[in-house]
């Protein structure tokens, strides 16, 4: 296998240094495909008859926006954007996996799926928690910060570590999901290339009709861990600004 | 046994136990959702797509530390000790 598990291209940019360049551009592309798509579906509204992709888009939004207002009442109207942006965007790039590897090998820096590199997820995951200490902060003052003692004032390191390991867990589900994803495939390659042979058995051969079921099981997984994302960023949200009872 | 051998042996047994407690754990865990999920679908049908969707939730939420550990696995095997390196540095000696 002449590539290394984990290696991204990098490039040096003036101001943040060595940036991993293949992620950087396949994240642009999405973002590309997912604006122009969404452009289309919103299109659809000037004509009088109801497209299916219109449904479908419509049943999603429905369903977060339900999701959000269920946990955080009326006042999570600002975020019902927010939250629905961030489904639809974890969703295009990690479905982006599928395109990878045969692009690299001819040279091109778009391989892998950019939630497949923990420089990507990290942010989200930090995004989520600045935003919770933000609106947390905005609602209730400095006083948020007593929740951490609430109890019993014993629970204090176990409040906190709960409370820190929240972004590190989010961060770290998405990122070792896509990228095992990735990994299987490159163990069933090296498997392949091999040529191991059992007996009269040809172990290469039987390991061929596995890629096909291996990428069904990374898009399920992509979808419910997008969705996961998402809802747990609106749980964490609603504990936070929850009320008093 | 040389060094070499000693490493990729033991790096193989270990991911073997890291495969074995990452598989053991997240069987019976989303074993465990989905039998209540079963379950409480029998007692109440119509709630069902809700209760299919928190059953998503709980797999999603859970499948988080067996992926991790079985990430981290391969790591070690690929990465810390690179197994393949090692072996095929083996299979050229001993021949």
């Amino acid at each position: 296998m002449k590539e290394q598990i984990g290696e991204h291209l990098t490039w040096t940019w003036p101001f943040v240094g060595s940036v991993h360049a293949d992620t950087i551009l396949t994240t642009w592309v999405a973002m590309i495909v997912a604006l122009i798509f969404l452009a289309w579906v919103g299109n659809s509204y000037r004509r009088p008859r109801v497209g299916k992709t219109q449904t479908i888009f419509e049943g999603v939004i429905d369903y977060i926006a339900d999701l959000v207002y269920g946990s955080l009442g009326k006042s999570g109207e600002p975020f019902v954007p927010f939250f629905i942006a961030l489904f639809i965007y974890l969703f295009t790039l990690n479905q982006f996996g599928i395109l990878s590897y045969p692009l690299r090998l001819l040279g091109v820096p778009f391989s892998g799926s950019p939630t497949g590199d923990l420089n990507t997820t990290v942010p989200y995951a930090v995004l989520i928690f600045l935003m919770i200490q933000v609106v947390a902060i905005r609602k209730k003052g400095l006083g948020y910060y007593k929740h951490l003692a609430q109890p019993f004032s014993f629970m204090l390191p176990i409040n906190v570590v709960d409370e820190a390991m929240r972004p590190v867990t989010l961060a770290a589900r998405l990122f070792f999901n896509i990228f095992v994803g990735e990994l299987l495939f490159i163990v069933v390659a090296s498997v392949i290339r091999q040529q191991v042979m059992i007996g009269p058995f040809n172990l290469s051969l039987a390991a061929a009709i596995l890629p096909i079921f291996i990428q069904f099981f990374n898009f399920f997984v992509g979808t419910i861990q997008a969705f996961i994302f998402t809802l747990l960023g609106i749980v964490y949200l609603s504990l936070a600004t929850a009320e008093e009872h | 046994m040389s060094s070499e051998a000693l490493v990729a042996a033991a790096t193989i047994l270990a991911f073997g136990i890291i495969i074995l407690g990452v598989a053991f754990g997240s069987a019976v865990g989303d074993g465990i959702v989905a039998s209540k999920a079963v379950e409480a679908i029998s007692r109440q049908p119509e709630a069902r797509p809700n209760i299919f969707l928190f059953m998503f939730l709980g797999i999603g939420v859970l499948e988080a530390f067996p992926i991790i550990g079985l990430g981290l696995g391969f790591y070690l095997l690929l990465v810390v000790a690179n197994v393949p390196a090692l072996l095929s540095h083996v299979a050229h000696v001993a021949k």
